[in-house]
């Protein structure tokens, strides 16, 4: 049986991340999420209707999305080979990525499938957002691996960082429907959301490189 | 604590406040009458209390509280109990607090609620994680345990729970459920004696409590809502809940969905209460509608005339909410419609049945749209919609539709379609010319019948003069000089709003719905 290594030790010196850094990020990370689940979802009720059957189905969708994604960030926290961190900032970008590419490919599917009722719109949703919900899912599992290693706390490490997301994402709930909707529309809304991301992984990925360095030193 | 004893905790967290926050979407969007920033706002005061709930907990998660501490469990089943209690009392709460400040005020109470069970999840991984190198992977067991309960909280209250019972059956079940799960975690815990007495008369009297004071708290909580600070006491004659909103219908016959009015049921052309007029304008502009698509239902008038209408051999109405058949049979002058083999009623999304149904093409599409303001109004009056409707109109088919006055859904409507024009609030629009008949409309109206009664009878006194200003189509009143604002072109209506620069509204730009401040109501 093989012996686990404590992920902190292995690689580079994650360790030497500072945790006001990795709460900013987690709350931009909280932010972007709540945008693409407002836009996106408005996007598939446009297509699948508003009715109560359509609009459980697509939250259902999300939320298993996002089930599946605590799931494989529970599995890759547990990976002692890869940075919890690295994970999480790849998350971030591809989170980021998929949301580039998110209205038009919603609209491609739409036009081929819309109409669809029952376990059909269930299936397409989930389809077109098992991914990135996924990622969003797993993010949340890999910074509490990489929080509790600093704090040795898991109330304090899960309280911090559902704290710093969960409020990332109300201010998103607020400043989309109060500001950012109206003034930019959901065009430019979604790209503020991308550009959260984009930040979010590249600030993780910069301090990774850092404390990587500092370590070879 | 166990993993999964934590884990169970979790799932019966997360069930309880999805469960609450779909009930409150559904009180906070009848009494704001459903505006999209609304929505949000109330979001986003539910999530700032899950993270202030979270980041509270941080004091009792230090290093002494030992993992394997049973009696640690009671303080998950004070938040639980307490916030399922709250989320009970809350809509009587708001209920109140809205006829005497604006809703916004009572936002502090969906935080508060939300706080107590935000703090649930950090503890209860505090009591059954070891902060170890495997604690990410036992905290994602948690998460999915907490975001299955959530998920089934939302489906089980949005489909069953709502559609049944009610928001007030909702609440009272998902109290005695959160009691119930509380008094299950002190158990679990092992209290002593005294103890266990005391917790089960304390959540025992809690639930007697909530029961017994239900009736009362909810009495008249959708009046309230609906009025506001215009309420008088006055009490609505129906209420109808299911699973696709409200619906409440006043004394007077006015009937409302989601605390929005919808209209009243009048198919009376000679004292037009409910502008009918619009509904039987059909008979003007289109010269032989076979077969007609109506969009919404609401108290039936407009589907009662449209069905009458000589020519009209199908009529297809979709409405979203199965609620408004019920309404019918309690207006004598509506049941026919019921029977009427011409008419057939499908409970669908108006805009899903259309994409779904590619091989239907109408002569005519009509819908008396609800309030341009409401959220997702922009599905159907948006330019996607009016590009879609405008590829299912069969040669010189017509689509026409409730604008509300919004300048800038006219506009839409005018710049998709090459033909039409503005019908009081409405609009008509074709892809071939479109104008309104008089003579055949004269003709058409002096035959017409509903139930055997005639729209006009020109023996009767005073028809004669209604007749002629139903087909003049002016304000009452307005001076024969004046530019009738009842009937404009499609250009005319264009420059006015070009110059304007009332942009068209498109599900980009979402223009209509997030227009007005957030926390304003009609």
């Amino acid at each position: 049986m093989a012996t686990q290594q404590d992920p902190a030790t292995v690689g580079a010196a994650p360790a030497a991340l500072p945790l006001p850094v990795l709460y900013g990020v987690f709350l931009i990370s909280g932010f972007a999420a709540l945008v693409y689940q407002v836009v996106w979802q408005r996007a598939l009720f446009a297509l699948y209707g508003v009715d109560i059957a359509s609009t459980t189905t697509v939250v259902s969708a999300f939320m298993l999305g996002l089930g599946v994604g605590s799931w494989i960030g529970g599995v890759l926290a547990a990976d002692s080979r890869r940075s919890a961190l690295l994970w999480f900032a790849a998350f971030e970008l591809g989170i980021g990525a998929f949301g580039w590419v998110s209205l038009p490919l919603i609209h491609h599917v739409g036009a081929l499938t819309a109409g669809a009722s029952g376990p059909a719109t269930f299936a397409l949703t989930f389809g077109l957002v098992v991914i990135p919900t996924s990622m969003m899912g797993a993010t949340l599992p890999l910074l509490v691996s990489h929080a509790v290693r600093h704090l040795h706390n898991v109330g304090k490490s899960v309280g911090m960082l559902y704290f710093v997301n969960t409020l990332g994402s109300a201010a998103a709930a607020i400043l989309t429907a109060v500001v950012l909707l109206r003034d930019y529309g959901v065009s430019h809304t979604l790209r503020i959301a991308v550009a959260c991301n984009a930040v979010a992984g590249i600030a993780i990925l910069a301090a990774w490189l850092v404390a990587r360095l500092r370590g070879a030193k | 604590m166990s993993l999964r004893l934590a884990a169970l905790i979790a799932f019966i967290g997360g069930f309880i406040a999805l469960s609450f926050e779909i009930l409150w979407f559904r009180v906070y969007g009848f009494t704001t009458g459903g505006t999209a920033p609304a929505f949000g706002v109330v979001l986003g005061s539910y999530l700032l209390g899950i993270a202030l709930g979270s980041v509270a907990t941080r004091r009792f998660c230090t290093d002494r509280v030992r993992r394997g501490d049973v009696g640690l469990l009671r303080l998950p089943a004070v938040l639980i109990a307490s916030a399922s209690f709250a989320g009970f009392a809350l809509v009587p709460v708001v209920a109140w607090a809205v006829t005497r400040v604006i809703w916004p005020w009572t936002l502090p109470g969906i935080a508060l609620f939300a706080g107590a069970l935000g703090a649930v999840l950090p503890l209860v991984s505090h009591l059954g994680i070891a902060p170890d190198s495997h604690a990410g992977t036992r905290l994602s067991w948690l998460y999915m345990a907490n975001i299955a309960g959530s998920t089934l909280g939302s489906l089980l209250t949005g489909f069953l729970l709502l559609d049944v019972l009610g928001v007030r059956g909702a609440s009272e079940v998902l109290c005695l459920l959160g009691l119930g799960a509380a008094g299950l975690l002190v158990w679990v815990s092992k209290p002593l004696r005294n103890q266990a007495i005391r917790w089960g008369v304390s959540l025992l009297l809690l639930g007697v409590g909530t029961v017994a004071a239900a009736g009362a708290l909810y009495d008249g909580v959708w009046e309230r809502l609906q009025f506001r600070t215009h309420y008088s006491g006055e009490r609505f004659a129906h209420v109808i809940e299911n699973k696709s909103g409200v619906i409440t219908v006043r004394k007077g016959g006015e009937i409302y969905g989601g605390g929005v009015y919808d209209g009243v049921f009048s198919t009376d052309l000679v004292h037009d209460k409910n502008m009918i007029i619009r509904a039987y304008a059909l008979a003007a502009y289109h010269p032989a509608p076979k077969e007609v698509l109506m969009v919404g239902l609401s108290s039936g008038s407009w589907a009662q005339v449209v069905a009458n209408l000589p020519g009209v051999e199908r009529l297809t109405v979709i409405e979203i909410n199965p609620g408004y058949v019920e309404l019918i049979p309690l207006f004598p002058d509506a049941q026919s419609l019921l029977r009427n083999p011409k008419v057939t009623i499908v409970h669908d999304d108006g805009r899903r049945w259309l994409l779904a149904h590619p091989e239907r093409k109408f002569d005519a599409i009509v819908m008396n749209t609800s309030w341009h303001w409401r959220a997702h109004a922009t599905n159907l009056l948006g330019r996607e919609f009016n590009e879609l409707a405008k590829t299912r109109l069969n040669q010189g088919g017509t689509f026409q539709y409730n604008t509300t006055s919004s300048v800038h859904v006219e506009r839409t409507g005018c710049e998709v379609f090459p033909f039409g024009f503005q019908l009081v609030n409405n609009v008509v629009l074709s892809n071939d010319p479109v104008a309104m008949d008089s003579a055949r409309w004269r003709s058409v109206l002096l035959d017409m019948r509903i139930d055997g009664k005639p729209v006009f009878d020109l023996s009767v006194p005073g028809h004669t003069k209604r007749l002629a200003e139903v087909l003049a189509v002016r304000p009452p009143g307005l001076a024969p000089e004046k530019p009738n604002p009842w009937l404009r072109s499609c250009a005319d209506v264009l420059v006015a709003h070009r110059a304007a620069q009332h942009p068209v509204v498109t599900e980009d730009n979402l223009l209509i719905e997030f227009s007005r401040p957030w926390y304003w109501t009609q």
